[in-house]
């Protein structure tokens, strides 16, 4: 949302738009949809009144205080109250441009500057640089987690989150990006041509799922195109308020799909595809309005781009489990996906899916937010293993990375059954060699 | 500024975490769903039980402070808001159900307990609690007891007031009264109890709150029936009210609010039809399948344009549940909702209608209609800007207008809203000086020195 015009109490750049905040009636609907308020009871940190406190910001009302900084980035940025909001107003849009606001106004001191800025501004744009660092796994703890542990003060980790942020990182495979063809055959029947849009943590953490997504979408008839210099999405720059390198990036990504000619671009990863699907208002100024639009009509999350054109499912094979699945909110709420995955699931022959209470429901894994406030939320991923205990099923599906690093480390320490895995997996598991 | 003495008093007896000074914190509880009123206390508590409520009266009580109980802030009259500074009592942390009492037929809960989350736990033991205002997922019971608000269901069951059994309550004196009980009958004395429920926070606070439970029906029925012309739906729920027929709900939504519903909803409602009327029947089978048929006759002789029946519970559902958000999404199409609560009798629906429309000319307003038709209560609401003067004055001088019509045809200027700040002058219209003068000896003899929620109902007489 940037306007050229300073509003009140807020710099002109990146800032909230009156409108935004105004749209708010104060009718609460959102209240009983946001975990932050669920956990306080505290007004504050509800959506409502958190568009308050920005459009006290705006009106003058109110500095950019170091409390409404302390609300921006407490705010999971989960977008339900997005889904829940009759009137249409973003507070969860509203306070990813208050965590800028944030960087603008009370800049971190010099410490933790210099870890962020390495983070976003070095390691994130750089995919040959990440994967340097994740290789040998050993390295990778070097860089980050010691780097984390130093200034754990500075970045207000919450306690016990180095322990967590251990337990979280899964047995790592060599990253997928060198390994991934650049262009990838369709099997049977052509359908079509279609980009493959591999994410930081895809790559990094989750190689096994994206091989599946791309193995899938070849069987589907589909040729897939995995270009190789493809850049982080921009999602967590978005989220720590750096908006100027998200918007360099997002330019990049944007050149590099759009000279890639193909149908759609497609990801496995919800925050991404969320990520993407923004760059519309985010590139706003910096990019001609009809390529934005062309971009933002190729871009399908995978479960939207499978139930759309129709998943082929003669050749499946069975796979007789019970599943229950958790819907990411980048996903459900960001993206207002949360049909496709359900209907992909129920044409896996064999499967069972049982729905668990509040699936929409965050699982408070939400970026750096389950490190940033670990007690928090560990209480939110209890609400959640609660509700996937009670379904009793095989296995607990889900289709984003940051759901799945939490979900597998809660499922491990709560002695739960479950098996935790991404939908392309299981669909990867159904879809035969060939 | 308050002293720092009466926070640390405060959080002493409250504990420290529900007790807030910060002025964010006091930012947003200055507020409640009514449009142009923010005003700002001086601290705000959250207790979590009814001593922590006595605690925080005796504080408040002994500095002259004056205190506001809210619970979820979802009032459209002001109820909640500080008019006069002070202390906020946020009641939304004591939200245990005590007890659900099978034998007797009652529920008994703390005042910040979900109106939705009561019914789900009744319903979860195979009964009912009827009363579902617009904001049943977030209201509470003790703000719902306060306002005495109505719902969808209001036709047939009721409002809040039919179903309140016993109250707990602090008097601003700091003493603890019970009235009521889960006696079917009860006439000893007084009925503080009736009194108390829609007193809008002015004379007590109430802590507990015992509901009455039914056995809910065995089935219903959802119909829904679309007109080219809103005066006709008017005249269809008249004519349904006179057949003896009372429908659980019967809810209208003009062609304004049906476009916003359905932008939001996407569940296919008739954009191009003037009006719309959702109708539930239920009780005994055989009772619901004779009135659904005979809503049909109805409906087809006034010549709605067309009929439809919900397939199943869950299309029933998501169309109620379309319903409730009509309000929030009005406030898609302009920053600022104006809306009222006038209710007239039945059988004047038509002519009702047939006034908003000459008005909102009259004024050149945007005007969505919504409301409880069966209960000939409406929602007339004003889409405007709050920063556009000019419409905010034709704005009130269509409701002016409205009103003194509405008062006219012995209706009332409030429904199930409220007085609380917005309506304070309607209401001395529609009672009188004589009216009002009764009500502020009543908020006397309860608050002699005027701290519970002071500016609200009616103009404070020692002003």
């Amino acid at each position: 949302m940037p306007s050229s015009e300073k509003l009140g109490n807020f710099t002109a750049q990146d800032a909230p738009t009156y409108e935004s905040v105004l749209q708010c009636m104060r009718c609460g609907f959102c209240l009983p949809t946001c975990p932050t308020f669920a956990l306080t009871g505290r007004e504050r940190s509800s959506p409502r009144g958190r568009v308050a406190l920005a459009r006290a910001v705006a009106e003058e009302k109110l500095e950019f205080s170091a409390a409404v900084k302390e609300e921006a980035f407490f705010c999971l940025d989960c977008r339900a109250c997005t889904t829940a909001c009759p009137s249409g107003v973003k507070a969860g849009e509203v306070m990813e441009v208050c965590r800028s606001q944030a960087q603008q106004q009370s800049p971190p001191g010099h410490i933790a500057n210099s870890f962020r800025s390495f983070i976003l501004q070095r390691m994130l744009p750089d995919p040959d640089r990440l994967e340097m660092s994740m290789l040998p796994a050993r390295l990778y703890q070097r860089l980050g987690i010691q780097w984390l542990v130093r200034h754990s003060k500075v970045l207000k980790l919450g306690p016990n989150w180095m322990e967590k942020a251990e337990g979280m990182l899964p047995a790592l495979d060599a990253p997928l990006r060198p390994q991934l063809p650049e262009i990838t055959p369709a099997r049977g029947e052509k359908r079509g041509r279609v980009g493959f849009f591999l994410g930081c943590v895809m790559t990094l953490m989750y190689p096994n799922v994206s091989r599946q997504t791309v193995r899938v979408l070849a069987a589907q008839g589909f040729e897939v195109v995995t270009p190789p210099t493809t850049k982080c999405c921009g999602a967590p720059h978005l989220s720590e308020g750096d908006r100027q390198t998200a918007r360099e990036l997002a330019l990049f990504n944007l050149d590099l799909f759009m000279q890639a000619e193909v149908d759609f671009i497609v990801t496995d990863c919800a925050g991404c595809g969320a990520a993407l699907k923004e760059y519309e208002e985010l590139l706003e100024s910096e990019a001609a309005h009809d390529k934005l639009v062309a971009f933002r009509a190729k871009i399908r999350d995978i479960s939207e781009f499978l139930a759309e054109v129709g998943l082929r499912t003669d050749d499946l094979q069975p796979v007789h489990k019970s599943v229950t699945y958790h819907e990411p909110c980048h996903l459900c709420h960001a993206q207002g996906i949360s049909r496709q995955p359900r209907a992909l699931l129920k044409q896996i022959p064999g499967i069972e899916l049982r729905e668990m209470n509040e699936a929409s429901w965050c699982c408070g894994s939400a970026a750096t937010w389950g490190l940033k406030f670990s007690q928090e939320s560990q209480q939110v991923l209890d609400r959640k293993l609660n509700n996937v205990k009670q379904t009793g099923a095989d296995l607990l599906v889900t289709a984003n990375p940051g759901c799945q690093l939490q979900l597998a480390w809660g499922v491990r320490e709560a002695g739960m059954q479950q098996e935790v895995m991404h939908l392309m997996e299981l669909l990867g598991e159904a879809t035969p060699e060939g | 500024m308050l002293s720092t003495t009466i926070i640390e008093q405060l959080k002493n007896k409250l504990g420290p975490g529900n007790v807030v000074s910060e002025k964010e914190d006091l930012l947003v509880l200055g507020y409640d769903s009514t449009p142009g009123i923010h005003l700002l206390p001086e601290v705000d508590v959250y207790p979590t039980s009814t001593e922590g409520v006595l605690a925080a009266l005796e504080i408040a009580q002994r500095e002259g402070l004056p205190i506001t109980p809210r619970g979820s802030g979802t009032g459209l009259s002001g109820g909640s808001v500080p008019a006069k500074g002070g202390m906020v009592l946020c009641l939304n942390r004591m939200n245990k159900i005590l007890e659900i009492d099978e034998e007797n037929l009652t529920a008994t809960v703390e005042a910040g307990v979900v109106t939705l989350d009561l019914f789900n736990a009744t319903a979860a033991k195979g009964l009912f609690y009827p009363p579902d205002p617009g904001s049943q997922k977030i209201s509470t019971l003790g703000g719902n007891v306060m306002e005495d608000a109505g719902g969808l269901r209001g036709l047939k069951y009721g409002v809040t007031r039919d179903y309140v059994m016993a109250l707990q309550c602090v008097l601003p004196d700091g003493s603890l009264i019970q009235t009521g009980g889960k006696s079917v009958k009860d006439v000893a004395g007084y009925a503080f109890k009736d009194l108390l429920v829609g007193s809008e926070g002015t004379l007590g606070i109430i802590t507990e709150v015992t509901v009455k439970l039914i056995p809910p029906p065995k089935d219903k029925r959802t119909l829904l029936a679309y007109f080219s012309d809103i005066r006709t739906a008017g005249e269809a729920v008249s004519k349904i009210i006179a057949a003896k027929i009372i429908p659980s709900t019967m809810e209208i939504m003009d062609k304004a609010t049906i476009n916003c519903v359905e932008d939001y909803v996407k569940i296919g409602l008739p954009r191009q039809m003037a009006a719309l009327l959702l109708i539930e029947v239920d009780g005994h089978p055989a009772q619901v399948a004779e009135e659904a048929a005979a809503v049909e006759v109805i409906l087809r002789q006034v010549k709605a344009a067309e009929i439809h029946i919900a397939k199943d519970a869950e299309q029933a559902a998501g169309l109620a549940a379309a319903r409730r958000t009509a309000l929030s999404a009005l406030a898609r199409v302009s920053p600022t909702t104006l809306l009222e609560d006038a209710t007239v009798p039945r059988s004047l629906l038509a002519e009702t209608f047939a006034e908003i429309e000459r008005l909102t000319a009259k004024y050149k307003l945007n005007v969505g209609t919504f409301g409880h038709a069966g209960d000939g209560n409406l929602h007339p609401t004003v889409l405007c800007d709050e920063r556009n003067h000019e419409e905010m004055h034709r704005a009130h001088a269509f409701y002016d207008e409205l009103y003194d019509q509405v008062l006219a045809w012995g209706g009332t200027v409030s429904g199930e809203h409220g007085i609380g700040i917005a309506k304070k002058e309607y209401l001395a219209r529609q009672i009188g000086a004589g009216g009002v003068k009764v009500m502020q000896r009543i908020k006397h003899a309860f608050d002699p020195k005027g701290i519970l929620n002071p500016g609200k109902i009616f103009a404070d007489d020692r002003e």
